[in-house]
């Protein structure tokens, strides 16, 4: 008894403050998770806008799709139909996997029948200013406007104008152009096969 | 009586000041290297960072302020990372809500305040041995001058990096026709290890020239 009077002694002001701070916490979190989910939903409708055109409309996929993420983790995948008019006009995915520094999260388009891809798009990445982050840029996400929906490799030097399964490195920035390659590369392929094993899209085969 | 409140309305002064020159976090105690060496490549993520660090001084001085009898001295470092912590996620979760662009510049620095040394250097220095209007003016003075010194570093790199401040140009960039070529250096990390060096350099040169 005399051990548990002194503990309360000591601890009091710690568990009270526990409590009312957790408690601001949850209030806090409780208040703005609505608008931080929304944020969070129209930065990527925005950048999938960008590399899906025509659509107007961004559905989540209603069956969960699970996908192995690059760390060998098993993970439900962010799958959305994008549709203009109610036709399905491409597919939009979440794709992440480490960079030269730190996490590097795509948003990753392809056409309706998964057969090209329409480009992809970073929602967050700490690369290297003025050289890893050239993935951002233009010259080096055209590569992929148009490329198969298959495995991509990276290629040292080529002709980045030609548009096929081979992508041009940034030159200084290998590390962050392979990275991206793999990011999408390993998505693209499983998220492909589970939309074909459900029926979604048709079997290439 | 008013001699008694001159002298606090001194003391207030004193203290607010201090943190803007005499003991600036950054440039005299060099605390808080690593959002000052992190975050400072432009001034709106610097400037923002500095008002986060504001409201989780300001905040944390008035707790520990205030609940600074009730302390026991094994327990007070636990409390003051508590009590900064809670503060840190609130505004983390602020900058998500209502600046996303700026909360994605500054990634993991915004949770990393919980061990800027500034805000438990002035709970353990001040706010838990003063009292209430002492410890948020010192909240104030040291937010400020950390807020000003992170300005001044991400100006003078922004507009060497990028030719711009606060995102609007102010020097025409040689590829797109004007005569300044843009130093890419000044962004990444060399550029804040030189500009906080230079600065360092001629805070001291100015000290002694005043003592």
């Amino acid at each position: 008894m005399g051990k548990v009077k002194h503990f309360f002694e000591q601890s009091w002001l710690l568990i009270v403050a526990s409590f009312c701070f957790g408690l601001l916490i949850a209030v806090t979190n409780a208040a703005l998770s609505e608008r931080i989910e929304q944020n969070r939903i129209n930065k990527r409708n925005n950048l999938a806008k960008g590399l899906l055109p025509d659509a107007n409309n961004f559905v989540p996929l209603d069956v969960a799709v699970e996908v192995m993420s690059i760390m060998g983790k098993k993970e439900l995948a962010e799958i959305y139909e994008a549709t203009s008019e109610d036709v399905r006009v491409g597919w939009i995915f979440n794709a992440a996997g480490s960079g030269f520094q730190g996490k590097i999260e795509l948003v990753v388009a392809a056409d309706a029948d998964f057969k090209e891809l329409a480009g992809f798009d970073c929602i967050a990445s700490n690369e290297t200013p003025g050289i890893g982050d050239l993935i951002k840029e233009d010259d080096f996400r055209k590569q992929f406007e148009g490329a198969p929906a298959e495995k991509l490799k990276l290629v040292s030097s080529g002709e980045p104008t030609k548009i096929d399964s081979e992508i041009v490195a940034i030159s200084g920035a290998t590390v962050s152009s392979g990275a991206v390659v793999e990011i999408i590369g390993h998505y693209l392929v499983q998220v492909k096969q589970q939309l074909q094993a459900k029926g979604l899209i048709e079997d290439g085969k | 009586m008013a001699s008694n409140s001159e002298a606090r309305a001194g003391i207030y002064g004193d203290t607010f000041l201090a943190g803007l020159w005499r003991e600036n976090p950054v440039l005299r105690l060099l605390l808080g290297m690593c959002p000052t060496l992190a975050v400072t490549a432009a001034v709106k993520p610097a400037f923002t960072m500095g008002c986060c660090v504001i409201f989780v001084l300001v905040c944390s001085n008035i707790i520990v302020s205030l609940m600074r009898n009730l302390l026991k001295p094994h327990l007070r470092i636990l409390m003051f990372t508590l009590t900064i912590s809670t503060f840190v996620t609130i505004a983390d979760l602020f900058l998500k809500a209502y600046v996303p662009r700026m909360s994605e510049m500054l990634g993991p620095y915004v949770p990393l305040i919980i061990v800027n040394c500034i805000i438990i250097c002035r709970a353990e220095a001040c706010a838990s041995k003063n009292g209430l209007a002492v410890s948020v003016i010192d909240a104030i003075g040291m937010g400020v001058g950390f807020t000003l010194t992170l300005c001044v570093l991400a100006g003078v790199r922004e507009l060497l990096a990028t030719g711009a401040i606060f995102e609007i140009q102010i020097l025409a960039l040689q590829k797109e026709g004007g005569w300044f070529v843009a130093w890419a250096a000044m962004g990444m990390p060399v550029g804040a290890f030189l500009t906080l060096g230079l600065m360092l350099g001629l805070v001291n040169i100015i000290s002694k020239g005043r003592t």
